[in-house]
């Protein structure tokens, strides 16, 4: 599979790995400090998870071929990798993790169309829910089960002496989860658009001289 | 856990003293003392009091463990990563048949700052032509811009690395000779896995 990236296809997708890795980095450690890890804000996610995943789709519009989006996303992993702002697990497993989703989806639609394009960036935004709730099961252990557990507990306490019940906390996890959706459709939505501006404003579409490279 | 993460330490003291800097970051501790903090007061029966607190020993353990296996897991990560350098992936990827993906990154951290410059460069372009008195026409310049100029950027790096007759796809790499050294490592590693193993069957 990866014989058939000519080197102008390597090149893009070093590119817009860079791309999606300087918003990581730049934009990532302002939001980190703004929003510190502990706080676990949905917003820095959000932003970063959007922004990347229009990214790596726009990135997919010039390279037309099965696992550009994995290898685009793999390249921004290792540019944090290897960032002098230190290791972090989560992001690295995240942009691993969403890239591989819309990779899936796009896999799905053989050839690159705009629902892929709106499936693909909602779906890999919508792992950043779960993506909450797996990793610290990853780093803590079995034992973090229980203090979850608990925590539910105690919000629900504080919830009925607020006159509701678990079901609003169910409701708010819901609608951040259709928030991400949202978030991600319009992200790929805005992918498309931004791929056939940039193709119709430089005159390459319908080049077939690189492998239906634009 | 504790044992394995003072194999850790020991191992980046001896071979990978960056990767050790994970250890000097305040939010590292943070993180970990929220976490013993967390256990104490919500796993078991409160056992101590502490002013409006109850914090339990059982919590208390179990807090240590959960920070214990982060700080483990976050290390092994650090160190890992910390004792290879660009050229080392680049290599590593080269073996693998992937010289492309290697070629890509390389690409990609040096390119990074370049990158950087030229959203900065477009994006105050932009502002300082009233670009602001119209959010979505100068955010829809701003995106077509940077995009187009990556693709710029593109075609420069495909003419030079042309003319050098680069092709990501040819060149095999020699193969890897087997030394009487690396046989040994292979076989400390062997044993500290099973000690690791044995440890954690305990």
């Amino acid at each position: 599979m990866m014989s058939s990236y000519t080197l102008r296809g390597w090149v893009t997708i070093g590119l817009f790995g860079a791309l999606w890795g300087a918003v990581e980095l730049t934009l990532g450690s302002v939001l980190h400090t703004v929003y510190p890890p502990l706080a676990s804000t949905p917003l820095t996610g959000l932003v970063l998870s959007g922004i990347g995943v229009a990214i790596a789709l726009t990135g997919r519009h010039f390279v037309p071929k099965r696992g550009s989006i994995l290898l685009i996303g793999t390249v921004t992993a290792l540019l944090k990798l290897l960032s002098v702002s230190g290791v972090k697990i989560g992001p690295v497993v995240a942009i691993l993790v969403e890239s591989l989703l819309m990779e899936a989806i796009l896999w799905i639609a053989q050839t690159p169309r705009p629902w892929a394009f709106i499936v693909g960036g909602a779906l890999a935004m919508g792992w950043n829910l779960p993506h909450m709730f797996i990793m610290p099961q990853l780093l803590l252990g079995k034992n973090a089960t229980e203090a979850f557990g608990k925590i539910v507990q105690q919000g629900d306490q504080l919830l009925r002496l607020l006159g509701l019940n678990l079901s609003a906390a169910s409701l708010v996890l819901i609608a951040l989860l259709l928030a991400y959706l949202l978030a991600g459709a319009i992200s790929g939505w805005g992918a498309w658009q931004l791929g056939d501006a940039v193709v119709r404003r430089l005159g390459t579409r319908g080049s077939t001289t690189n492998g239906g490279e634009h | 856990m504790t044992s394995l993460a003072l194999v850790e330490i020991v191992f980046g003291l001896a071979w990978s003293r960056r990767g050790l800097q994970l250890l000097c970051s305040s939010r590292l501790w943070a993180l970990i003392l929220a976490v013993v903090m967390l256990g104490s007061l919500l796993i078991g029966e409160p056992s101590v009091t502490l002013g409006p607190l109850g914090l339990s020993r059982e919590g208390f353990g179990a807090g240590l463990e959960m920070a214990g296996r982060a700080l483990a897991l976050t290390l092994a990560f650090s160190l890992g990563i910390g004792s290879l350098t660009l050229s080392d992936f680049v290599a590593v990827f080269d073996r693998m048949g992937l010289r492309g993906l290697g070629f890509a990154t390389a690409l990609a951290l040096n390119l990074l700052g370049t990158l950087r410059e030229m959203v900065t460069v477009t994006m105050q372009t932009i502002y300082l032509r009233g670009g602001m008195r119209r959010p979505w026409t100068a955010l829809r310049l701003f995106l077509i811009t940077t995009v187009a100029n990556t693709l710029r950027y593109r075609d420069e790096i495909v003419n030079t690395a042309t003319v050098r007759a680069f092709d990501p796809n040819d060149g095999r790499s020699p193969p890897l000779p087997l030394r009487r050294a690396d046989l040994w490592l292979l076989a400390v590693l062997t044993g500290c896995t099973a000690v690791l193993l044995s440890l954690g069957m305990q």
